[in-house]
């Protein structure tokens, strides 16, 4: 059963999650074929709709740059020699099965990588501090963590409201020639620096104030402890490295 | 005798050398168990004043300061920020700045945990700062989806569990509607009950009438303030 409980998802510790996401990476980087990134995206699909992740909206957020993969993938495809020629001009192969095998082993490796990413975003940033806290990662590094957590999407809607404020006195962008378009987009950088930088001083203001680094250590009301489903999903993570690992030893899997 | 808990003396503030003088020859003293008001016109450097007695200037932020800042005695030049926050709190005009945990009790613990307090202190702190305030039914709330009054209340809470013997209030209740002002003027007055000097920098005149002293931040000086609105640029309803 796929629980849609948002409360009862951010209960996984994310230190879980984090073990699954690492081990499904790494394994996207580690092959590249689809022999394992089909079965591969298979899971990280399923994981992601386990943990709530709204697939669509990961994907859409990188939308303008999943034409830049597919273009790597079609050079991929043209510029791979080897195989048989699926797609050949004038005797001239221009689309190999190899070069075809390569171009969709980088479009699903980027999608694993993208998707299995998102299941991140259902835990609580502070949950993953505390996290790798208890990992004993200095309390400086993880804070940081928590901070460009924040800042990302702050960033985001700092762009967002200069480009409002620029479209209500009637800059029209969509009609502008290119060369327009660049001038005001670096126009509008100036604004975005300065109010990002701006914040940054107040927000470090804000943590110093509040006793940021007054002792060596720092404690915390929360504890984050393991709970047998996370358990669950740690041996779910080792059971998808075995899946793939024991069958690459066997040579069971091509080489490339 | 009292002991003053925060005391400023010929204190002047300019942003880099050779500049004019933003303020210069500012005398003040906060008293436990006293409220003191600072009101002033826009740009007259109220916020920098506060920077300046909490050590943010120059601890933090540049500038050209001269005369002196003590916190219990202690010059604020020679103690390191941590020292002051265990004795000062402040809560800035901007909240949204200061807050970057995805829930309101995480907010209101960061202080707490940084002070290595143990976990049932820290949830009982929590627990205080947040009823002080009002919001308890904000506590598992997303602070950045809460509005701006909220958020102001959010960062006072955050600074309250600090526990701080000084708070310095800048325009913190700017941002309020009327039942979070009720609330934090009773919040003010029980702290002062309870011996903590505050300082509230306001534009507000109605926030004046819960404090014990109130100065004037004009031209460059601060000079008591008597309710003579004739020395206020703008009156009291430009005040506002």
């Amino acid at each position: 059963m796929i629980p849609n409980d948002s409360a009862t998802l951010q209960h996984f510790d994310p230190r879980a999650k984090l073990i699954l996401v690492l081990s499904i990476s790494s394994l996207a980087v580690a092959f590249n074929h689809p022999i394992v990134l089909l079965p591969l995206s298979a899971v990280t699909f399923l994981a992601a709709r386990f943990f709530g992740v709204q697939i669509l909206r990961a994907m859409s957020s990188i939308r303008r740059l999943l034409w830049v993969f597919v273009a790597m993938g079609m050079i991929q495809s043209v510029f791979t020699p080897g195989g048989e020629a699926v797609l050949a001009v004038g005797g001239i192969s221009l689309v190999s099965t190899v070069g075809l095998v390569r171009g969709v082993s980088i479009i699903l490796r980027i999608v694993v990588i993208v998707v299995s990413a998102a299941i991140m975003t259902t835990a609580n940033p502070r949950d993953i501090v505390q996290g790798l806290s208890q990992w004993r990662i200095p309390y400086e590094i993880t804070f940081m963590v928590a901070v460009v957590l924040r800042f990302l999407p702050l960033m985001r809607e700092e762009a967002e409201d200069t480009l409002t404020a620029l479209q209500l006195r009637g800059v029209r962008l969509e009609t502008l020639p290119l060369r327009t378009k660049i001038r005001i987009y670096r126009h509008l950088l100036y604004p975005l620096i300065a109010n990002v930088l701006s914040r940054a001083e107040k927000m470090s203001i804000s943590v110093e104030m509040r006793g940021f680094r007054a002792y060596p250590q720092r404690t915390s009301h929360r504890n984050l402890v393991f709970s047998p489903r996370d358990y669950g999903v740690i041996a779910t993570s080792i059971l998808i490295v075995m899946g793939v690992l024991l069958p690459y030893y066997w040579n069971w899997l091509p080489t490339s | 005798m009292m002991e003053t808990l925060l005391c400023a003396s010929g204190l002047g503030f300019r942003f880099r050398p050779g500049a004019p003088p933003l303020f210069d020859e500012v005398d003040l003293a906060l008293q436990p168990g006293q409220v003191t008001a600072i009101i002033g016109p826009s740009g007259s450097g109220k916020t920098t004043l506060c920077h300046c007695l909490s050590g943010i200037i120059p601890l933090l932020r540049g500038g050209e300061t001269w005369g002196s800042v003590t916190i219990k005695g202690k010059p604020v030049d020679q103690m390191r920020i941590p020292e002051i926050a265990r004795n000062l709190g402040m809560v800035s005009q901007d909240p949204e700045a200061g807050l970057f945990f995805p829930v309101v009790e995480d907010e209101v613990a960061f202080g707490p945990e940084n002070l290595c307090l143990e976990p049932p202190v820290i949830r009982a702190r929590i627990d205080e700062a947040l009823g002080n305030v009002g919001i308890t039914d904000l506590r598992l709330r997303n602070p950045h989806r809460l509005s701006g009054g909220e958020k102001q209340l959010v960062a006072t809470a955050s600074v309250l569990s600090l526990h701080p013997e000084i708070l310095i209030l800048d325009e913190a209740l700017s941002q309020l509607d009327g039942r979070g002002r009720w609330m934090m003027e009773r919040l003010i007055l029980r702290l002062r009950a309870t011996g903590k000097a505050i300082l509230m920098v306001t534009h507000d005149p109605n926030h004046l009438d819960v404090a014990d002293h109130t100065f004037i931040l004009s031209n460059g000086r601060l000079s008591p303030f008597h309710g003579d609105w004739a020395a206020f640029p703008a009156g009291p309803e430009g005040a506002c």
